[in-house]
């Protein structure tokens, strides 16, 4: 009765508080970061002696965080952008497409999630460097989109799968244009897979380090590249501050996604 | 006499219409364009430009391969990849299997709390987790200030510049590329064999040992051997949690070239690492096949 929830016994009982103690931690640098960044303590004493804001004041105060946190929201925007666009060309044709050497090309294409990101960041930062895109906004959106196009193909290609090709046919049949049937019935019909893959690219731009340590320039920085920076000079708790805001930023992304995806649904 | 001409043509234009509808882009090759440009120009290119600099730079030749293989120091920086690498997919293996277990059958409310709590650890900023496991395991730490409080430890414990501090960042990093797969896994397991070996008489232990873990086995393969090449990769837990004495490849190979600015052994390094993980991701595909290695595609 292993795979019987209810009728499990002590083991149930076992594995549930396992389970438990997994969760908390797994929760348990995330609420202690947010934690932190409320207590007075600049050593980072915890519990805190007392409790304040001047970290988020600090934070506010200084202009360079809040640069960072636009250089990223661009930079990530545009490569969602142009991931997920580029994405459904590509889904199409490796779903609906029978040509030889599909698989490889498949291959090929999802490679960069597998190949260990700092192979391809000192790679692209040689390349970037001979032909002068290094600390360019240009030059980090093309690395960001190489490394997020695998985690944008990827749920569009499965929810194109899933979606049935004759209604698009149905609607060829009747008058559509193929350009516009699939622009205004399945696109609309895989509306989950590329809202999937919106989030999951903009945020492998947003979160990505390694290649944006080695792009950054003096002038333009990501906001990882910044709390790299800090984190390599001390572990000041404004880091904690700008970090909290981040994982405010997740729950909002988290509870957007499972509204849209309740709405898509029903 | 007209009317079924008339008919005709418009089978006929239909038919056209069809036959240009299958024809036209996004069925055959051309969609691809944009993504095989990107990716050829911006990905191939470069990684081979960089494999071609290990055997030119400074001279051509094998010498870079000769010093990273014939030398202690680099030997022991692909000792302490491999170890670590190996730790962390064990602990990670025998932490995330029960959870998912309970996961798969558990009721879908208390489920999707659980789901929740896993999402938002991973959805959460790399940079802003390994910072709190720097703040949590320091000296000072709260853990070992909870340790000392509880009469457990006298001495602080040394849980951070160390293979320790870098194996629980990692574990607490691939947890839930563990237990993610793993659940489907173990739903996809038909309860029934279980029901069966309890009524020819299996005891539990046994039901597991010889069912449910043979059943679950090439989820966990699959799963392990990510995390398994996903550590081995690791650049930014190793390079905050870990001491300079116990470098990971990844750490050296940015240091090679950020610091040293050495590109033909920092480029023949970075060719060692590809080559070992892409040997993994083949065995991997092997094992589960392309669409469950890359999630589904």
């Amino acid at each position: 009765m292993l795979l019987d929830y209810d009728r499990m016994g002590w083991l149930k009982v076992a594995l549930l508080g396992f389970t438990a103690l997994v969760a908390a931690f797994l929760l348990l640098p995330v609420v202690f970061i947010v934690l932190l960044s409320f207590g007075s303590s600049r050593w980072l004493a915890f519990p805190p002696p007392g409790w304040t804001l001047k970290w988020y004041q600090e934070l506010f105060a200084d202009p360079s965080w809040l640069e960072a946190a636009l250089t990223s929201a661009r930079i990530a925007t545009m490569t969602a952008l142009l991931a997920v666009l580029i994405g459904i060309l590509a889904s199409f044709a490796l779903v609906r497409g029978r040509f030889r050497g599909r698989e490889i090309l498949r291959g090929l294409l999802l490679t960069p999630m597998v190949l260990p990101v700092v192979v391809f960041a000192i790679a692209i930062y040689a390349f970037f460097l001979r032909l002068g895109l290094g600390g360019t906004t240009i030059g980090f959106v093309i690395a960001h989109t190489v490394l997020a196009l695998p985690f944008a193909i990827i749920p569009i290609a499965t929810a194109l799968e899933g979606f049935d090709k004759s209604i698009e046919d149905a609607a060829i049949v009747c008058g559509a244009s193929p350009l516009e049937a699939k622009l205004r019935i399945t696109l609309p019909s895989i509306r989950i897979g590329i809202f999937s893959a919106a989030i999951f690219s903009f945020l492998a731009s947003w979160d990505e380090v390694v290649v944006a340590i080695f792009m950054a320039s003096p002038t333009l920085q990501t906001l990882p590249v910044k709390i790299w920076g800090s984190l390599r000079a001390d572990l000041s708790p404004v880091i904690a501050a700008a970090s909290s805001l981040l994982v405010g930023l997740t729950l909002a992304l988290m509870i957007v996604t499972a509204l849209l995806r309740r709405r898509f649904q029903t | 006499m007209l009317v079924p001409l008339r008919n005709q043509g418009v089978a006929m234009s239909v038919e056209t219409q069809r036959s240009i509808a299958t024809m036209r882009m996004p069925g055959g090759l051309g969609g691809l364009l944009p993504a095989l440009i990107l990716i050829g120009l911006f990905f191939v290119v470069p990684v081979l430009a960089l494999l071609l600099r290990s055997v030119t730079d400074p001279a051509p030749g094998l010498q870079n391969y000769a010093a990273l293989l014939g030398d202690g120091t680099y030997a022991r920086v692909f000792f302490n990849t491999f170890l670590v690498a190996a730790v962390v997919t064990i602990v990670t293996i025998l932490v995330a299997f029960p959870v998912a277990w309970m996961l798969a059958i558990m009721p879908p409310a208390l489920a999707s709390i659980v789901f929740g709590i896993i999402i938002l650890s991973m959805w959460t900023n790399l940079l802003t987790r390994t910072y709190a496991w720097m703040v949590l395991l320091q000296r000072t730490g709260v853990i070992n200030r909870a340790l000392m409080a509880t009469g457990v430890i006298d001495q602080p414990l040394p849980l951070i510049n160390n293979l320790t501090g870098v194996t629980i960042g990692m574990v607490y990093i691939m947890l839930p590329f563990m237990i993610l797969p793993l659940v489907g896994t173990l739903r996809a397991i038909d309860p029934m064999t279980l029901r069966a070996a309890a009524l020819c008489g299996a005891s539990p232990f046994q039901a597991f040992r010889r069912i449910l873990l043979p059943l679950s086995l090439p989820g966990v393969a699959a799963g392990g051997l990510m995390v398994f090449v996903m550590s081995l990769g690791y650049f930014v837990t190793p390079a905050l949690l870990g001491g300079t004495a116990n470098m990971m490849l990844a750490e050296m190979i940015a240091q090679m070239i950020q610091s040293l600015l050495n590109w033909g052994l920092g480029s023949a390094a970075a060719f060692i690492l590809l080559v070992v993980t892409m040997a993994l991701y083949a065995l991997q595909l092997r094992l589960v096949g392309a669409r469950r290695a890359t999630g589904g595609v």
